[in-house]
């Protein structure tokens, strides 16, 4: 990255590598907007109640003060998923390259299963995958000072 | 070829963008995802890096920031869950029982 | 078409990581106690937990005649004598946080949590971990292992205090855990590695990549700093130390502050050691901020709890000023501070943790007036740790003190220790306030004797676990001779 010519060459240089991204932005862009105009000015538009709610699972959303609407429950199965689904990325690798790491491959990583596999022992004892279970702690309303349960995560819709 | 520089002005950008939004936000989930933005600048750094410097280990580096990360955004959560229920509130700004 | 051939893979030297090993098993074997027994004991969870601290003790301690090749796991983890003492440390600690956050969840009123024991083993193998760490990558990893754990233990009873608490040392770690790895990133880029000795080696040339070596240590810094607790990068300190529970504030205020500036120690002294004309600025402007800040800020403060927090604040400058001394000389300094300030810092929540009593309603420093006369065993205990850390003889503190301010005056830098003793005649206003309010008022006529309200069993084991380190704070300071040869030992890191 040495000073080779002139500063407005450089940059010129390595701006024309860029071309390829910015065609594919602007593509994206032309894409995106077709698509949604399009269905548009096609669809019929006959709205009721469960289309227009926030999910349609048949979960109730909770009413945030900010205004937002979601069901806490669906932070508690966001947090779970995405504990587990990052775990393969290591899993991922050491597949790839199962044979050539031999022995080591295989210690370091029947380590990190057993460590994995406990936390999902706790998590299922503790019903954090529980998902129609209604915590009894959930049921009355904020108490002040009182403790509320912080060790496990399983949550219900109030 | 994608030069070492536009990269790592970049992720200063991104890293600058996540330290304003935790500044600026009021919403712990917002102030949250700030952070992840900030991590995963560096991430982009780590890669720039290890492309240039034809070492694999900031790369590797990376995955290991992209899993800490992610039991980051758990406990993140778990606590603004926990904060909700005892507040009924995700701002930081009613966050006043202590003095900040 | 991918070759078959063997990787390169580290050879399996699984010893000098022993220790860690033992606590996560151990905790992992409380969680699932936690998790498959019918009903949990409390006593039960204990045992776990102090079989754990004990076996990795042992561990530790065999690792300190370890002749093995000084890094090991491909260079990734030391098994110097340095990492074997600061974990002796931190184990110490480990297990008195264990007995007194056994005492207080039996008798504070919350619910017991069966987390408690596993959160602890696992902070405490992070810890034990990031001091013997000799990779970047692995240095990061240790400190989110133990900051993570930290996070939820100090939400953990799930009280307001507690929960607001949790929240604001969750974001800001966060926040200054991206500015360490931002940092990281930069070192790597300036020297192509991770790894803290050839990072060294990489720098001691007249690399052209200095600037992006400094500004990665700056960054550095800013993620060190706020996990010491450091001024300007202090503002958590007292909010989370307030609101977490005093057991854990007790543990998390010794051994975070160990094994963070174990970290650094490395850091400095190994991977930046070429770049010591830089880094001295650095070190000497926090120091010179935490010991004014601290102690300025404390004189003000009416909770005990945020009173010894910024009091922290102020010991962390002082840790810092005897770093200021690059080499052996400056970690000699800065260990022997360490074991002197772990065993009164300690055993300062502790009493506060007695004092306060159920639901942590008396932790006003008002609550102490008379308490001399209510609980003479607690204001006893309270005075000596006062005493030592305002640094007055014949405690640990004062010799810790003496320590770090020769090792900064030997290495040139007197303007800073000037400044660490004149706020430390200062910060003795306040500690020695407390002391007055003890034994020179008579007790509110409310205040109810501590003994009517807990029992006096409940009292005399809480008591009775502060002896360690009120025995430790004394003997520290009457005979520090009999440290000084461990950590003269420990204060040469090999790399």
């Amino acid at each position: 990255m040495g000073p080779h010519g002139s500063l407005v060459s450089v940059v010129a240089v390595g701006l024309s590598d860029y071309l390829p991204i910015l065609l594919m932005a602007v593509l994206a862009i032309v894409f995106a907007v077709a698509s949604l105009g399009a269905s548009a000015l096609l669809r019929p538009r006959r709205p009721n109640r469960p289309k227009l709610s926030a999910y349609e699972s048949g979960n109730d959303p909770v009413r945030l003060p900010g205004g937002e609407r979601f069901s806490v429950k669906f932070y508690v199965v966001a947090m779970l998923f995405i504990i587990f689904d990052i775990e393969t990325i290591f899993l991922f690798p050491w597949a790839v390259t199962f044979r050539q790491l031999g022995l080591f491959g295989l210690i370091e990583m029947a380590i990190f299963i057993a460590l994995v596999f406990v936390a999902y022992v706790y998590i299922w004892k503790k019903g954090g995958l529980d998902w129609s279970a209604t915590p009894p702690e959930l049921m009355d309303d904020e108490d002040s000072d009182e403790p509320a349960a912080a060790g496990e995560v399983s949550l219900g819709a109030r | 070829m994608i030069r070492l520089p536009f990269v790592l002005l970049f992720s200063a950008f991104l890293f600058s963008a996540g330290v304003y939004g935790v500044l600026a936000r009021r919403n712990a989930v917002m102030v949250l995802m700030a952070i992840e933005l900030m991590l995963n600048a560096v991430n982009v750094n780590l890669v720039a890096f290890s492309s240039s410097l034809h070492d694999v280990g900031g790369q590797i580096f990376a995955l290991f920031v992209i899993a800490v990360a992610a039991a980051e955004v758990g406990i993140g959560l778990a606590i603004v869950i926990l904060l909700f229920r005892n507040r009924a509130s995700i701002n930081v700004d009613e966050v006043n029982l202590l003095k900040w | 078409m991918i070759g078959q051939a063997v990787l390169p893979t580290p050879e399996l030297v699984f010893e000098p990581l022993l220790p860690e090993l033992v606590l996560v098993v151990f905790a992992m074997a409380g969680l699932l106690y936690e998790a498959l027994a019918k009903r949990t004991e409390a006593v039960v969870h204990l045992s776990i937990g102090l079989v754990g601290v004990v076996l990795a003790g042992g561990t530790s301690l065999w690792l300190w005649d370890w002749d093995g090749p000084a890094t090991v796991l491909g260079d990734a983890v030391s098994a110097d004598r340095f990492a074997v003492l600061a974990r002796l440390l931190l184990l110490v600690v480990a297990a008195l946080g264990l007995l007194l956050g056994h005492q207080y969840f039996a008798r504070s009123g919350d619910e017991q949590r069966g987390e408690f024991t596993p959160l602890l083993l696992f902070a405490t193998s992070g810890m034990t971990l990031i001091v013997a760490s000799a990779d970047l990558i692995l240095t990061f990893l240790a400190l989110e292992i133990l900051s993570l754990a930290l996070y939820v233990l100090t939400g953990l009873t799930g009280r307001r205090a507690a929960n607001e608490a949790a929240m604001k040392y969750f974001l800001l770690g966060a926040f200054s855990s991206a500015f360490f790895l931002y940092g990281v990133a930069m070192a790597y880029g300036a020297t192509g590695t991770t790894k803290i000795a050839a990072m060294a080696l990489a720098l001691t040339g007249t690399g052209e990549a200095q600037a992006l070596a400094v500004l990665g240590f700056a960054l550095l810094a800013v993620g060190f700093a706020f996990k010491v607790s450091a001024a300007p990068f202090h503002m958590w300190t007292p909010d989370v130390y307030q609101g977490a529970p005093t057991p854990i504030t007790a543990f998390m205020s010794a051994a975070t502050k160990v094994a963070a500036f174990g970290a650094l120690i490395r850091v400095l002294d190994v991977a930046f050691q070429a770049l010591a004309w830089d880094w001295a600025p650095v070190v000497w402007g926090l120091a010179a901020a935490s010991v004014v800040i601290g102690s300025i800020l404390a004189i003000a403060q009416t909770n005990v709890k945020r009173m010894l927090a910024y009091s922290s604040i102020a010991h962390a400058g002082f840790i810092l000023t005897g770093l200021t001394a690059a080499g052996s000389a400056g970690i000699r300094a800065a260990m022997f501070y360490l074991v002197a300030y772990a065993a009164m810092t300690v055993g300062a929540f502790g009493t506060v943790m007695v004092v306060s009593g159920r639901g942590e309603k008396r932790t006003r420093i008002g609550d102490y007036t008379g308490l001399a006369r209510t609980n003479p065993i607690a204001a006893a205990l309270m005075t000596l740790f006062l005493l030592s850390l305002a640094g007055i003889p014949p405690t640990a503190g004062f010799i810790a003190k003496v320590n770090v301010f020769s090792a900064a005056i030997d290495a040139g830098y007197w303007v800073l220790a000037l400044i660490g003793v004149v706020t430390s005649v200062a910060a003795a206003f306040f500690y020695l306030r407390v002391i007055v309010l003890m034994y020179m008022q008579e007790p509110e006529p409310a205040a109810p004797s501590l003994t009517e309200k807990v029992g006096i069993g409940a009292e005399n084991s809480a008591t009775a676990i502060l002896a360690i380190p009120a025995a430790a704070t004394l003997l520290l300071g009457v005979f520090p001779g009999v440290i000084v040869g461990i950590i003269r030992d420990a204060s040469v890191l090999r790399w």
